[in-house]
């Protein structure tokens, strides 16, 4: 099992590597948002993986925070992408 | 039995997100990168919270990862369509392998309007709505 | 809905009742819950159709989770392959969903299974646009969108 947990956040880790790959080329701003929305998801994956590894329910609580937060903050770089432009929805 | 459900999961769901991250950096434009990142990512997520669910089994951990289940499946097409609508409408190009843009003709730029191309004989008899603005 | 609220209730009774907070009994006040409903649902017109519509609702979520599964497997066997083999595309459906919530619902369903994401409403909302991942045969991606919405329409109506 440990090694199994090993394994998993080896491969989240390189995950991240890629995704922040993406996040420094670019190359317009949607597709580092993308980027960054990949990132949140990974993390909560990789909290989600701690907390089997340290036997730790509490940080559950953690990953929801996380996902609530990378959702507005998707929802943020949408505004202001389209400058809050007269579609009103 | 059940460590061996487990790990299955967590590998598969850790797989998921490195294919999801793979695809966000080999995919050629913003729209086919989105497909990676919603539904990999979302699924990736979803196996690693069964497998918490699975390792506490108790009521109170099973329902919060149930939750995070339930609302990442939720938030992650939301967020995919606001984004992807944003980007698409701010101009990011499309890869030149995109066979078929059935949306540019009937976008207005200049008043954001998007047309349904249905409406010539549909305006004849459209009735106003409730809440049109006077 | 009204339906819903009640199967807790009697859940929520159950579980009192009984005195045992696990998760094996919650599940069996849910079950006692749904057949009590499902007896009187005749005499209680608030009720009305609750019955047929859970076992829908538990084939759904069955096929929802097949079709996401297929859908990663395609998308990822694309991503791990050199060549590509996907023809992208925007596609615009005609949509049968009429309310807000209707609509909300079939686009979140099509941005999760295979290789559509749902771009946006047109301003009458009779259009939904998506952006597909493999347009090789537009008519049966077409007949397979249609198909997943009327299956969710019918949890509705």
């Amino acid at each position: 099992m440990d090694a199994v947990i090993k394994l998993s956040l080896a491969l989240m880790g390189l995950a991240l590597c890629l995704a922040f790959v993406r996040l420094i080329k670019g190359p317009s701003l949607p597709d580092r948002v993308v980027a960054l929305e990949l990132f949140s998801t990974l993390i909560v994956g990789i909290i989600g993986v701690i907390s089997i590894h340290t036997d730790v329910a509490s940080f559950l609580d953690v990953t929801i925070v996380m996902a609530l937060m990378a959702f507005l903050a998707a929802i943020g770089f949408a505004r202001f992408l389209e400058r809050g432009g007269p579609r009103d929805d | 039995m059940i460590e061996v459900i487990k790990g299955t999961l967590l590998l598969s769901g850790a797989v998921f997100m490195l294919l999801a991250a793979v695809g966000v950096l080999r995919l050629p434009d913003l729209l086919t990168r989105m497909h990676a990142t919603t539904k990999a990512a979302a699924l990736g997520v979803s196996l690693v919270m069964v497998a918490v669910a699975l390792h506490f089994a108790e009521v109170a951990v099973v329902a919060r990862a149930f939750g995070v289940i339930v609302f990442i499946l939720m938030t992650a097409p939301v967020a995919a369509h606001v984004i992807g609508r944003a980007g698409y409408f701010v101009g990011s190009r499309l890869w030149s392998g995109t066979v078929k843009d059935e949306l540019r003709p009937n976008y207005d730029p200049l008043t954001h309007e998007l047309k349904s191309g249905l409406e010539t004989e549909a305006n004849a008899r459209r009735r106003p709505r409730e809440d049109d603005p006077d | 809905m009204i339906g819903a609220a009640w199967n807790l209730l009697l859940t929520l009774a159950w579980v009192v009742l009984t005195g045992d907070f696990s998760g094996l009994n919650l599940l069996a006040g849910l079950v006692f819950g749904y057949l009590a409903l499902a007896l009187i649902q005749s005499q209680v017109p608030g009720l009305a159709g609750y019955a047929q519509r859970v076992p829908r609702l538990l084939l759904f979520v069955g096929f929802f989770i097949k079709e996401l599964v297929t859908a990663n497997l395609r998308v990822a066997f694309d991503i791990v392959t050199p060549p590509w083999h996907m023809r992208p595309g925007v596609i615009a459906m005609p949509l049968t969903a009429k309310t807000d919530f209707e609509i909300t619902f079939v686009a979140n369903l099509i941005s999760l299974t295979p290789g559509t994401l749902s771009l946006d409403v047109s301003d009458d909302r009779r259009v939904l646009y998506i952006h597909a991942m493999f347009l090789d045969d537009e008519e049966s991606l077409r007949d397979g969108l249609a198909e997943m919405e009327r299956r969710a329409l019918a949890l509705f109506r």
